[in-house]
């Protein structure tokens, strides 16, 4: 078998030299098998695994054996193949635990509902031999917007007045993405600061990895706008601030914490970023709130939260001097 | 609009029987009062299952599910003196849509007075990720009255 790897290899890379040559899978029911080496064949083009793509979670790597990094031998390019997984488990938000599916078929759907759209990772779906239905990802090269916020080099004031702006006008345009699958039925259902990335080239934010369903809710757009919120606090404060690392942070200041100043759902995490730093307009600040343990009123639709925030990017830029 | 002709939005829960119960107490064996036990089932979605066999399955145990509620709290009413006249039953099957948004359909469609709905204790949390039906209800629904029982 490996023979055949070798000469696949061969004949469509030669360039590429392999450390080791396996087995040709049609099938990829038994994806814990397939490994570096191995070629996925699916309509009649071939993709050669380098390696299971794994999330790092608090300095841990979690392997993900359903999806793996592949060279298409066709044309040379990078691409993730995401193969079925159906699995059931608990999605752990704060407190709260919600049952969660991952889909194949909704992942699928919508990369059909978001051909060409760049404000989403692209990718086709087709079947394996065995009807699993596989989906093939573009890579996205970038950086996860949080990191990329993160390493600006500036202080939280220069930052905010400088780079939050055009940043927000960015993060608008992603939320409008999410509003769009709100509107045709979808859900993203996994909006995570991991889950927004930037482009190196181009600077485009693309959203990642929508194969979270759930059952449906009398709110189902509820747990997307709560992703936004969280996102966009933490765009705006650069950070997560928290009561233990303010005392890192901002060991010179005295900041009065109270229970409505934190997250609805993080119960450590500050949402009243004006307590820390104080030339954050008022209403950008509303905004946050209503993600606060002290909110009572909560945005139902995406227009809600962008009608809000829209008008604090103008007031941003006119405290902070620019035109 | 009829404030005797009663809807009870009832699902499988404790708050559910909890709602038919009051019910029962305050409409005991007075006449003139029309009573309509509605449970409106909403499916998973296709999207949770591996296979059309399971989601089919899982369909009809929900169903077979909101027929026995419907046939238990029924004969509940009956136990506080409500003929058989007086109660009936209604099951709506909808899928990825309102719950709130079918009760309030039916009440308008059906000329209901009053809608009667269980609330369960939830946090605020909750409330903003999955949302409230009973609030739904006592925000948007029109000419008639709401009772929500806790």
């Amino acid at each position: 078998m490996s023979k055949e790897v070798q000469e696949l290899v061969k004949r469509l890379r030669p360039g590429l030299s392999l450390g080791e040559y396996g087995k040709v899978y049609d099938d990829t029911s038994e994806f814990m098998k397939i490994s570096y080496g191995d070629v996925i064949r699916l309509e009649g083009q071939h993709y050669l695994v380098i390696r299971d793509e794994a999330e790092r979670s608090f300095g841990i790597e979690d392997p993900k054996y359903w999806v793996k990094r592949c060279i298409h031998l066709e044309s040379g390019e990078r691409k993730i193949l995401k193969l079925v997984f159906y699995e059931k488990f608990s999605l752990k938000l704060g407190d709260i635990e919600i049952p969660c599916f991952r889909s194949p078929r909704k992942e699928a759907r919508i990369l059909e509902l978001v051909r060409g759209d760049k404000r989403f990772m692209q990718g086709v779906s087709c079947l394996d031999s065995k009807g699993n239905l596989v989906r093939i990802l573009d890579v996205v090269s970038g950086k996860r917007l949080d990191h990329f916020v993160f390493e600006i080099e500036k202080g939280h004031k220069e930052y905010f007045f400088q780079d939050l702006p055009a940043i927000l006008e960015n993060f608008m345009d992603s939320c409008r993405a999410i509003k769009f699958l709100h509107d045709h039925g979808e859900i993203h259902g996994d909006i995570r600061r991991d889950h927004l990335w930037r482009e190196y080239k181009s600077g485009q934010y693309v959203w990642i990895d929508f194969d979270y369903a759930y059952e449906f809710e009398e709110s189902p757009f509820g747990l997307d706008i709560f992703g936004l919120g969280s996102l966009l606090i933490y765009l705006a404060g650069k950070q997560i601030y928290t009561e233990a690392n303010l005392q890192h942070i901002m060991a010179d200041k005295q900041i009065e914490l109270e229970e409505n100043d934190f997250s609805l759902l993080y119960k450590n995490r500050i949402v009243n970023l004006k307590k820390l730093f104080p030339y954050i307009p008022r209403e950008l600040n509303l905004v946050f709130m209503h993600f606060s343990q002290g909110a009572e009123v909560f945005y139902e639709t995406v227009d809600e939260f962008l009608y809000d925030l829209e008008p604090c990017i103008e007031l941003i830029r006119k405290k902070g001097g620019q035109p | 609009m009829n404030y005797k002709k009663i809807l009870v939005a009832v699902d499988a829960s404790e708050n559910a029987r909890r709602a038919a119960e009051y019910v029962g107490e305050i409409v005991g064996e007075s006449p003139g009062f029309e009573i309509t036990l509605l449970y409106v089932v909403r499916h998973a979605e296709r999207d949770l299952f591996p296979d059309d066999k399971s989601w089919e399955n899982r369909k009809k145990q929900e169903k077979e599910k909101a027929k026995y509620v419907l046939s238990e709290l029924k004969t509940l009413l009956h136990t506080y003196g409500l003929s058989e006249d007086t109660v009936s039953t209604r099951l709506i099957e909808i899928s990825n849509f309102s719950i709130a948004q079918a009760v309030m359909d039916y009440q308008k469609s059906g000329g209901f007075g009053t809608i009667v709905v269980g609330r369960r204790g939830m946090s605020k949390a909750e409330e903003f990720l999955f949302g409230s039906i009973s609030n739904k209800i006592v925000h948007y629904a029109k000419n008639c009255a709401v009772w929500v029982i806790e």
